[in-house]
């Protein structure tokens, strides 16, 4: 018995053991700002983190998730060289640069199921909005992310102290900014503020309440006839200013142009009407992905109001991602191409 | 020599032995098996409902952890509670008769109360199987509950400032071994007043019969919903003429169809149960008591055979002085101020209807299913139709049924 026990103790004492060599795990796996700079898709983004002063800090153990934007994104906005960084306000570029790099690592599996505005702190001292599309109830799965209204289309890099997405547009925050002083520093709205303020629409745009703003500029509002020479000769108590100027805002919302592709994806409804306040026109407010951009884009469509006989008076589209979504405190501006009516149907009966 | 070493493998055997049984003994556990004494058994339902909108965008979302009898903090933060109903959000439109949900959802999210959790539950009375009732302490306890954040971290690892948001902090009072459903209701549109409704069951005493299928219905909505503008209403075509409301006395007509492969309202009736008069509704958000229960024969059809059946149910709800032959309305007429809205029972409930109509969907009420060596066979069930706001939901309830010979 002790024999057998013995034979086979020997027996695997004998197995003969070869020096194992596990491979090296990978010491190169690089840290945030090191990938940002070995990818071509993102010199510019790397620039201005360069710019800003960012690199050692996102180099360091994090954990950071970044959202990159791509050169294109960039292009888009005019930038086109990293010299193009240094004319700009370099607090403001830090701030804005800030807001793309959060204190975590977030990946795509953290956000909750069709989450809306889910709100993360960044490096600045503003928080961003996150919505993730996961799931329609009604049938389909998707997994849509988009960040502050920005879409990401690379989604969960993995990098050696953090996450990293790809955007598909710089972010616009503009941090303690009103929609009222952010449009008052855009001379290509210049016409439409002296609109807003002549029909007493303008004192609102400081206060808390929240707004969604669809600025048409200077030149969509010629096309409507409106322009400062004749908003000058206008006598304000004979138009309805709710309808020749309110036609632009939505009060109490504050709609991301993305939230109409991410409640296209959740619910298969990616429009949203409202009544004009003091008035009975009646305007749907919609979006997505636009044909055959696939870039994000609204469109709004205004009627005479809500019932089947009512025909659509106008519609206008703002498609120009870069001029979309500018987030302010107290809601956002978004870039409408064409003005909506005109000073006569706007006239008082 | 020989007899030394003889004795030696004994005593190494002797070892061996003993060895095992150590690790056999220490290997035993006692199972303390957890008890509610006098238990009363209770099912919860969260109908305050949203449907993701872009313009509800910004409400704050009725997603909810239940308590009972908590124990709070000085700041009136729950720390503990004697049971824990977490992740309770918005109930779904069927409530099945058994805990399905259990088997086959990834998220925790819990459409009701004790839904997925892992609780003591009901047992079976008077042939119903109540697994779909937890088991829970009687005599007057706390009740309470707390808004929460929509992700999937346990209430009790939340942030602090997050658990502060109380909706309700009631107090119910529970008899031993009676059934309750409790619902969380807005009881007025306009102020948006919420509270809790809690219904004494009495199906299990009731002399029911095997073939028949009893439908009762309950109108929750909050006071003023029908009335109010339709613009601050959740926008949901699915629901197609709920979505609106209906109005607070409606009158209910049953039409019973041959085949519920045939989808749609114009296909052939079965003989007598064409927009029966079945029952009556009133708004009501107060009274927790028992609407009456209507029947109709589960072989009513005669291609049925006494084992299964194909038919499928339709509830029309009209305004009293409407039924279905003086219906002015067209067949889809969705939006018609309340007067008329009606319900489609077929299927699993997750289809869409061929024909035009303005019907919402769920499933049938009659259970099809592979019992003994049957497959399909029909089963009676006990039902409560409710509608709340925009929504109606079913809940069936069914005996207990033989398993299934393969």
């Amino acid at each position: 018995m002790i024999l057998a026990i013995g034979m086979q103790i020997l027996g695997l004492v004998a197995c003969k053991h070869e020096d194992l060599t596990i491979a090296v795990p990978n010491e190169n796996i690089r840290p945030a700002a090191d990938f940002v700079k070995n990818n071509y898709e993102m010199r510019l983004f790397y620039a201005a983190i360069k710019k800003v002063g960012y690199v050692d800090q996102l180099n360091g153990t994090g954990p950071f998730t970044i959202l990159a934007p791509t050169d294109e994104a960039f292009n888009r906005m005019g930038v086109y060289n990293p010299s193009d960084f240094d004319k700009m306000n370099q607090d403001s570029l830090k701030k804005v640069i800030g807001y793309h790099v959060l204190p975590r690592r977030l990946m795509v599996s953290d956000i909750p199921n069709n989450g809306i505005d889910v709100r993360y702190a960044t490096l600045s001292d503003a928080e961003l909005y996150v919505s993730r599309a996961s799931t329609n109830p009604n049938g389909g799965a998707e997994n849509e992310l988009y960040f502050s209204g920005s879409e990401v289309i690379r989604q969960d890099v993995v990098l050696a102290n953090g996450s990293l997405q790809v955007l598909d547009n710089v972010m616009k925050p503009n941090f303690n900014k009103t929609v009222q002083s952010w449009l008052a520093g855009q001379p290509e709205y210049s016409v439409f503020v002296s609109g807003l303020k002549k029909f007493n629409l303008w004192d609102q745009l400081a206060g808390k309440s929240e707004f969604t703003i669809f600025a048409p500029n200077n030149e969509a509002l010629k096309n409507v006839g409106i322009t400062s020479a004749s908003l000058n000769e206008m006598d304000a108590s004979k138009y309805q200013g709710d309808v020749l100027f309110g036609v632009y805002l939505l009060y109490d919302r504050h709609f991301f142009v993305s939230d109409t592709q991410v409640f296209a994806r959740i619910n298969s409804n990616s429009s949203f009407n409202y009544f004009l306040k003091n008035s009975g026109y009646y305007m749907t407010f919609g979006g997505g992905k636009i044909y055959p951009s696939f870039k994000l884009g609204f469109g709004l469509v205004l009627r005479p109001g809500n019932g089947p006989a009512d025909s659509p008076i106008k519609s206008a589209t703002g498609d120009i991602v870069a001029k979309n979504d500018n987030l302010c405190s107290n809601g956002l501006v978004h870039h409408l191409m064409d003005g909506m009516v005109t000073p006569e149907q706007a006239l008082k009966k | 020599m020989k007899k030394n070493r003889l004795f030696q493998m004994n005593t190494s055997f002797v070892w061996l032995v003993a060895c095992n049984f150590l690790l056999l003994t220490s290997g035993c556990v006692k199972v303390e098996y957890s008890k509610i004494k006098e238990p009363a058994y209770l099912r919860v339902f969260n109908n305050l409902n949203y449907v993701q909108t872009l313009g509800s965008k910004d409400n704050k979302v009725p997603f909810f952890c239940m308590f009972i009898n908590p124990v709070v903090d000085a700041s009136g933060m729950p720390v503990s509670a004697e049971i824990v109903g977490d992740f309770l959000d918005q109930r779904d439109a069927y409530a099945p008769p058994y805990p399905s949900h259990i088997g086959n959802s990834t998220s925790v999210n819990n459409p009701e109360y004790p839904g997925k959790e892992n609780v003591l539950v009901g047992s079976i009375l008077n042939g119903f199987d109540l697994s779909s009732w937890a088991q829970v302490p009687s005599g007057k306890v706390r009740i309470m509950f707390a808004y929460r954040p929509k992700n999937t971290v346990p209430f009790f690892q939340l942030e602090s400032q997050l658990k502060k948001d109380i909706l309700i902090d009631t107090t119910i009072n529970l008899t031993n071994k009676e059934v309750y459903t409790l619902h969380l209701l807005q009881k007025d549109f306009v102020t948006k007043k919420t509270g809790v409704l809690l219904r004494q069951e009495i199906f299990h005493k009731l002399p029911l019969s095997d073939s028949l299928t009893y439908v009762n219905f309950y109108n929750m909505s909050a006071k003023g919903y029908w009335e109010a503008d339709k613009s601050l209403k959740e926008d949901n075509f699915l629901l197609a003429s709920f979505q609106g409301g209906m109005k607070d006395d409606m009158n209910i007509y049953l039409s019973l169809f041959e085949d519920q492969n045939l989808l749609s309202k114009q296909g052939p009736t079965i003989p007598g149960f064409k927009g029966k008069y079945f029952a009556n509704v009133k708004l009501n958000t107060e009274s927790p008591a028992v609407n009456p229960y209507s029947s109709f024969p589960i072989w009513a059809s005669k291609s049925s055979n006494g084992i299964t059946t194909n038919i499928w149910q339709r509830f029309d709800f009209f305004v009293p002085g409407m039924d279905i032959t003086t219906n002015p309305y067209f067949g889809g007429s969705t939006d018609n101020g309340g007067n008329w809205v009606s319900v489609n029972c077929l299927q699993n409930g997750k289809i869409r209807m061929a024909s035009n109509d303005n019907a919402a969907i769920l499933p049938n009420v009659l259970v099809n299913i592979h019992s003994g060596k049957n497959n399909p066979a029909t089963f009676a069930t006990v039902n409560t139709i409710e509608v709340v706001n925009g929504k109606v939901y079913l809940t069936t309830i069914q005996r207990k049924y033989a398993p299934p010979i393969y």
